[in-house]
């Protein structure tokens, strides 16, 4: 009889831990489908970086992606770096355009976890792949807001992080805020979506915080002019395009 | 004099309470005191090297740069590079480390087959197993100047991993850290530790060992001097209390007003132990002396005798260390001058204050003070030292005088093989892993004497960055600059890196266009500052010489001053050319301080006897003693350093007294209208037993300072010891015989 009672906790608690852990790997492929599931998107986004002495610099680019796996950033301003683009094609090709010297360069691969392009972002965090892919997720606390995540890198995959903790909004499932853990279990950076807004019915952040807390160096994004599902053709992600 | 003896008496238990107070609440304090070894933030800011070099550290943080070194036979071999990544990875996640780099993370900008790489050396999840590529690997490494001696020595035989610290991190937490973390990976490879950070550590490790090791031992060496002396209790307690209460004070002094101990200050605790039990022995001897027996009437005689003797000889060691505040360059060099003028003034008022209350406290209880301890007790010193030399002195005073004159011919000759070294990788023992893993950078790494260039001008300005490019190659002109490393050398990658030739494109938007490649990178912290109005040259300076340095210091002044425009300003700094300054410095500061010194100290003696004459006299031992100490450093090769130039004038401060305390008995016995003879007779007999025990105990506590972790302390403990006995002997035997022949004419007519 005891056996029997002791079989039946342990089978209960075995299943409400896999509930939970259902709950949590369903909370986060839900939140890649809100947040990867346009086909295409394009916006303006001015971005600034700040120093950890206060100093602020500011630069203008135009944005625009297709599916998860290709990316045109193309700088507007200031007016030295206007049409460098960088362009991004799936199997991790790399292409940048520096039109001082009107000549595209590939880049390697392997600089991935590298800063892109000056700011607190890697080539690795721009990547807009599902995270359900790439961690697994644990549901370690929640409010009437969000859901807390710690996801931890799936088994032999490469990353410099150790671990992420996210808030995921109860109301509409987006990302709101994510720490990103060093392999030391230190907190090395801080990233914070806000301005949330339901735009051609898909939910996006507007305004997006990278914070290095090693390096106290922050990167702000501010979109604008954000459109969903435009119908872009595959012809504006090709070196062609990049150079115009 | 009398008013002032019988205060004390009347106050004794008043001055012991008070005594007790200060000691409980300056203990106290000593606790707070810190360490502080870093050579760099005692260097002068009205030095413009030194000042230019601590504005280096703040905006490139290249001041808080450490090295692991890992030697082993081959460094290119895969698991010897997994180790390298390994520790890497690990002091990278190490609180209060800003970057690390090494072969495992430096940047690297090549054009391969896929187009331009602005990537890694070594990719990290896919370190090179097979032999050929570990060979390409070194092949690339080894043609490269960004990494052949700069992070893998020539042979392939060592690599670096080089961190900075963050600029708010605790320097000595985060070297041990990085010690003990590394230490516990256990890895095969012969480990050393250079940079600063680590040397500032394993210094501050070896003031600490030091003090500990040291000060109970030099304790219990004047101990045992007193007690031999003496053969009393008293004759030990109460100048060891009273040096131990100076010491504290002093310490805890240095403690309220923010100072930190620094390897010279380090022996601070081991000259007032000197200093404090020389005075109290002086009060001591004194009270001894007097045959009374109503307690107060001891103090009044003792004190009225002893008193001026005492202050004079705590005023001109005073001036000794004071010496130092306006000679010196270094600051903690001036504070050490400061701190121990200080502790030499706590000395001498305890010893004439605290002293005499403790000895009206104890005397007191005593049924029969007319028997007197000392002098019950035959003295094997005033037998077979005293009385000889007295002897000695009347019968040969001339033989004395001519073998002193001779000494101080041939002394005089040694001082022009004085050598001067400020080298810190020689302060250490040979076989310190610190002394060794400096030997290791200086062999196969270039040295680690940092040089920086600073460009003040637009880095992304095609000249300036021309110029620092031609800087460069001036400077690799030298055969003592193996390596050097600008923002320069990175945009000349790159452009090559596309295609565009090995040099810094015309155009200055090609170059931002470039920056925007390798903007966010770690290394362009180091390489320029965050504005971009201001880039640096780091490279290395091999030759520890300092005339090379001298050299090399003219060969760049001469570019610079040719190069150096409105657009463009250029100005160098690093640790050679304060090298340089510091060793000019210690010639200067030692003929500065000390003359200053001679000359109060002249004036002073003289004010005090009344005679200037007489005060000239006073000085003349110690002058001798001076000569020789220079003319032992000459012929035994002992350089002049940081430590062993403060000798001089501590010796004069100390050495002096020896010669006050003969003077003073000997004007004592003549104003007292005894004749020349039982004056100097006199003088032998009671100032020259608490001379003689005095020197051996200053002597003895001193070389105690041989065993010190530290040569420029062990140098200075033996030179101190050495002229501690010269100037001792000298005060004894050479100013005697100089009164004698002086006043020879004056006896024989009195006779």
């Amino acid at each position: 009889m005891k056996k029997i009672k002791i079989v039946t906790i342990l089978l209960l608690a075995l299943c409400s831990m896999g509930l939970h852990a259902q709950t949590a790997t369903e909370i986060l492929r839900k939140t890649d489908e809100v947040m990867y599931s346009p086909k295409d998107q394009s916006a303006d986004v001015k971005i600034i970086l700040t120093d950890k002495r206060g100093n602020r610099q500011e630069r203008e680019a135009r944005y625009i992606q297709q599916g998860s796996d290709k990316r045109l950033f193309k700088f507007t301003a200031p007016a030295s770096q206007r049409g460098i683009a960088f362009l991004s094609l799936p199997d991790d090709v790399i292409y940048i355009y520096l039109p001082a010297y009107e000549k595209e360069r590939r880049i390697a691969s392997h600089v991935k976890n590298q800063s892109f392009a000056g700011t607190d972002f890697s080539y690795d965090d721009m990547e807009s792949k599902p995270l359900a892919e790439e961690y697994d997720p644990v549901l370690i606390s929640q409010t009437d807001e969000v859901w807390k995540l710690k996801l931890v890198p799936k088994p032999g995959t490469q990353s410099d992080y150790s671990r992420l903790e996210m808030e995921i909004g109860k109301d509409n499932l987006y990302m709101r805020k994510v720490e990103y853990y060093d392999r030391g279990g230190q907190k090395m950076k801080q990233l914070e979506n806000r301005k949330l807004k339901k735009i051609n019915g898909y939910w996006t952040a507007t305004e997006i915080e990278m914070r290095d807390l090693q390096r106290e160096h922050s990167t702000l994004f501010i979109s604008n002019n954000i459109l969903f599902d435009s119908n872009l053709s595959d012809d504006e992600f090709t070196v062609r395009r990049m150079k115009q | 004099m009398e008013k002032f003896a019988k205060t004390i008496y009347r106050f004794r238990w008043g001055i012991i309470i008070t005594v007790f107070i200060l000691t409980a609440l300056a203990g106290f304090q000593v606790k707070n005191l810190k360490i502080n070894s870093d050579i760099i933030s005692t260097l002068p800011d009205d030095d413009p090297h030194a000042s230019l070099l601590k504005d280096v550290g703040e905006k490139f943080g290249g001041n808080k740069i450490g090295m692991v070194i890992l030697e082993t036979d081959d460094i290119f071999k895969t698991e010897v590079l997994e180790h390298v990544r390994q520790i890497t990875e690990m002091i990278g996640l190490m609180d209060g480390i800003s970057s690390v780099t090494s072969l495992t993370n430096i940047l690297d900008i090549r054009s391969g087959e896929d187009g331009l790489e602005v990537g890694k050396l070594i990719d990290e999840y896919d370190i090179p197993e097979t032999e050929e590529a570990l060979e390409e690997l070194k092949n690339k490494t080894l043609s490269s100047d960004l990494y052949k001696g700069v992070i893998v020595s020539e042979d392939a035989t060592a690599t670096i991993i080089i961190f900075t610290l963050l600029e708010d991190a605790d320097v000595e937490s985060v070297a041990q850290a990085v010690i003990e973390k590394t230490t516990a990976l256990e890895l095969p490879e012969n480990i050393y530790y250079a940079g600063s950070p680590m040397l500032v550590t394993a210094i501050s490790d070896l003031i600490a060992a030091d003090l500990i090791r040291l000060i109970p031992i030099s304790f219990v060496v004047i101990a045992l001097v007193l007690f031999l002396g003496f053969r009393s209790k008293r004759g030990v307690i109460l100048p060891l209390l009273t040096s131990a209460v100076a010491i504290i004070w002093t310490m805890g002094l240095m403690a309220m007003a923010g100072y930190h101990m620094t390897m010279i200050s380090n022996n601070i605790p081991i000259l007032l132990l000197a200093i404090g039990s020389a005075y109290a022995i002086h009060v001591l001897n004194r009270i001894a002396q007097v045959r009374e027996s109503e307690p107060e009437r001891v103090l009044i005689i003792a004190l009225t005798y002893i008193l001026p003797p005492v202050a004079l000889a705590a005023v001109t060691t005073m001036i000794g260390f004071v010496s130092f505040i306006f000679g010196a360059y270094l600051t903690m060099i001036r504070d050490f001058g400061l701190f121990t003028a200080l502790g030499t003034m706590f000395s001498a008022i305890l010893s004439l204050v605290f002293i005499p209350a403790v000895v009206a406290v104890l005397q007191k209880k005593k049924t029969n003070p007319s028997i007197n301890p000392y002098k019950e007790k035959r003295s094997y010193l005033s037998e077979f030292i005293l009385a000889p030399l007295r002897i000695l002195l009347f019968k040969h005073p001339w033989y004395l005088f001519s073998a002193w004159m001779l000494l101080i011919l041939i002394s005089a000759g040694g001082i022009f093989l004085i050598k001067r070294n400020v080298n810190i990788q020689d302060y250490f023992r040979p076989g310190n892993p610190a002394r060794i893993a400096e030997q290791i950078m200086e062999k196969k790494f270039g040295g680690t004497k940092p040089i920086f260039v600073v460009f003040t001008g637009d880095m992304q300005n095609p000249e300036v960055l021309n110029t620092m490019l031609r800087t460069q190659e001036h400077m690799q002109k030298s055969p003592d600059v193996l390596t050097t490393q600008s923002v320069a050398d990175l945009i000349v990658q790159l452009s090559a890196g596309l295609g565009e030739g090995e040099n810094i494109p015309d155009d200055q938007d090609k170059i931002e266009q470039l920056w925007f490649l390798i903007d966010g990178n770690e290394m362009l912290d180091r390489l320029v500052t965050e504005d971009l109005t201001e880039g640096i040259i780091i490279s290395k300076f091999i030759s520890s010489d300092d005339k090379v340095k001298e050299a090399f210091g003219v060969y760049m002044e001469k570019f610079i001053s040719e190069n150096s425009t409105e657009e463009c300003k250029i100005r160098i700094t690093g640790m050679p050319f304060i090298d340089v300054t510091m060793s000019t410095s210690l010639l200067r500061s030692q003929v500065g301080s000390l003359s200053i010194a001679i000359v109060f100290v002249i004036i002073i003696v003289g004010l005090i006897i009344r005679s200037l004459f007489r005060g000239l006299l006073a000085t003349i031992p110690m002058v001798a003693a001076i000569i020789i100490l220079f003319g032992f450093m000459g012929f035994a090769g002992i350089p002049l350093n940081i430590a062993t130039v403060l000798v001089a004038s501590v010796v004069l401060g100390i050495g002096i007294d020896y010669s006050i305390h003969v003077m003073s008995n000997f004007n004592f016995w003549i104003n007292f209208g005894e004749d020349i003879h039982k004056a100097i007779e006199d003088t032998i007999m009671i100032s020259g037993k608490a001379i003689v025990i005095n020197v051996i105990s200053v002597t003895a506590g001193f070389l105690v300072l041989l065993f010190s972790e530290m040569v420029p302390l062990q140098y200075f403990g033996l030179l101190i010891g050495f002229s501690m006995l010269a100037s001792g002997l000298a005060a004894l035997t050479l100013l005697p015989v100089i009164l004698i022949l002086i006043n020879r004419k004056h006896t024989f007519q009195k006779r």
